[in-house]
């Protein structure tokens, strides 16, 4: 088959995705939109109560400004990197609504890959309209370099996720929902990857532990490089959660071979 | 009397079934299990490692503090027991008209509604929240009325919540896809799930006054900790003005409902 036969069946998935995506559009503001915004506005909220009321001026390292331009980061990250694809792959595995991609021309795990595509386009003009937004306001400052290093760590970043929550949907070959599996990894992570407090804050000896986990390449690494306060080598960062990434897709690869096989076709 | 013994049989049978539906899937069940175990790991870790580094935030010390996150804890463990699973399943009635069946029966469709569904894997978890609140509880010295009043306060935010939750629902009779709306619920809690003393002046008034999801855990703890009543009346207030609000957009959505599957 041709490249360009190929590409055409991408660039089609991907206009159909954003037709979807913003068809309605309260919803994606609610669903994907809205939950980043508030998480944003809590810390904001959180911190500045900390050190507003306390007379704290620096914390771990971090003065105000720091902080909430810490907080800002994160929020950058949430858009670019956390993505939602896979939340409705248990529901088409179990009510046998794959069978209707299997037959297509095009594989299932490219039909995803494209749709998250499509999710991180709109998702990158989002992040810029913020990072536009919060510039104005002086809530962050930023080199050129640092941006466009961040911005490629973040979509290291949402490969990793897609390739987690992809593994996670197909194992409704098995299972009867697979939302339970999403819902904790997220909380984990948000919580490990720094999304809630930066690590600085967490113990020592916690923080040592987390050195060989991927969870503060999801958001305490990708803020660092943004910020420009990343002091360590760059490459091994983007090693490690390309690594990560790529044994998430192995590990989906191997659970969707053996699941293909699992699969009864429900409602054929 | 009558009715109430009525809608207790019905509910028996809800919990039965639900019971039976879960134990089918026991993975399910031990995920959901471990899944709230985390959760309260995270809200609490977050808290705790703050406190390593400070005295206070705002008016509250660390017991203070981990008192009302296990308060907050227990409110939304009983409301991800037995509310939270109906919220979901409320959009899907709506969207694939599913909704007729319920209003077809000769019960309360409310009740059916936003009373049908409940997780008994959380049920178990019970014990965590509990055990944190007794805990933050003694070491704040609570005497013998403060005690007795504490499940009382815990029902009581719950009803807010639960409340303020259904209000917001009725949305879903004029928005298609209402997932989203089920999103923004779960943001309202997230708000809910700090002392309202940490928000600015506007936040604060439009959280304790417009979707007052702030008085969920700040008026009870406060009453707990001050003794200051004004909270809870207001709580008491609001919860009237939404169960109005709940009747008039109920019967304004029911009027406007399409009935997909007719």
């Amino acid at each position: 088959m041709s490249l360009a036969a190929e590409a055409s069946k991408w660039g089609a998935t991907i206009k159909i995705a954003w037709s979807k995506y913003l068809a309605y559009k309260l919803n994606f503001l609610l669903q994907v939109l809205g939950p980043v915004l508030v998480f944003f506005f809590i810390r904001y909220n959180l911190w500045s109560a900390i050190y507003g009321l306390e007379g704290v001026k620096t914390l771990q390292g971090y003065n105000f400004s720091e902080m909430i331009s810490y907080q800002v980061w994160v929020m950058i990250v949430g858009f670019i990197g956390l993505g939602f694809n896979g939340m409705n792959l248990a529901e088409d595995i179990r009510l046998g609504r794959i069978s209707a991609y299997l037959i297509y021309p095009f594989g299932f795990w490219q039909f995803h890959a494209s749709s998250f595509l499509a999710f991180q386009l709109i998702q990158l003009g989002v992040a810029g309209i913020t990072l536009i937004a919060v510039s104005l306001a002086g809530w962050v400052e930023f080199t050129a370099l640092n941006l466009l290093l961040g911005v490629l760590y973040c979509c290291c970043v949402a490969l990793f996720w897609f390739q987690v929550n992809f593994l996670i949907g197909i194992l409704a070959f098995w299972l009867e929902e697979t939302w339970v599996m999403r819902v904790m990894m997220v909380t984990v992570s948000q919580f490990f990857s720094g999304a809630l407090i930066p690590l600085e804050i967490f113990p020592a000896w916690l923080r040592q532990v987390l050195d060989y986990l991927p969870f503060p390449y999801l958001t305490w690494v990708p803020v660092k490089i943004f910020s420009g306060t990343y002091n360590q080598p760059l490459l091994p960062a983007f090693g490690l959660i390309l690594l990560w990434s790529l044994i998430a897709w192995g590990c989906a690869q191997y659970v969707w071979q053996r699941g293909i096989k699992a699969y009864t076709g429900a409602g054929i | 009397m009558k009715t109430l013994k009525r809608y207790g049989a019905i509910y028996r049978e809800f919990v039965n079934n639900c019971f039976a539906a879960a134990l089918t899937y026991r993975l399910h069940f031990i995920l959901l299990i471990v899944m709230d175990l985390i959760f309260y790991f995270t809200i609490l870790g977050s808290v705790e490692f703050l406190f390593q580094h400070l005295d206070k935030i705002g008016p509250w010390g660390r017991t203070e503090f981990m008192f009302f996150m296990s308060f907050m804890i227990a409110v939304e463990h009983l409301h991800m027991t037995f509310i939270s699973e109906n919220f979901w399943e409320f959009s899907y009635d709506i969207r694939t008209g599913r909704l007729d069946f319920i209003l077809l029966k000769p019960v309360g469709a409310l009740f059916i509604i936003f009373f049908r569904s409940m997780r008994p894997g959380t049920l178990l978890n019970g014990f965590f929240p509990w055990a944190y609140l007794i805990y933050f509880g003694s070491q704040l010295h609570l005497n013998a009325l403060q005690w007795l009043a504490l499940p009382l306060l815990v029902l009581l935010g719950l009803a807010l919540l639960t409340s303020v939750e259904i209000l917001i629902s009725m949305s879903m009779f004029w928005i298609v896809e209402s997932m989203g709306v089920n999103f923004f619920r779960m943001q309202l809690q997230q708000v809910a799930r700090w002392p309202d003393f940490v928000y600015q002046y506007f936040a604060q008034k439009f959280f304790s006054y417009l979707v007052p999801v702030l008085l969920v855990g700040s008026a009870p703890v406060s009453f707990l900790i001050t003794g200051d009543w004004t909270g809870l009346s207001k709580m008491l207030g609001l919860l009237v003005i939404c169960w109005g609000l709940i009747g008039f957009f109920w019967r304004k959505g029911l009027a406007s409902y399409e009935s997909a599957s007719s």
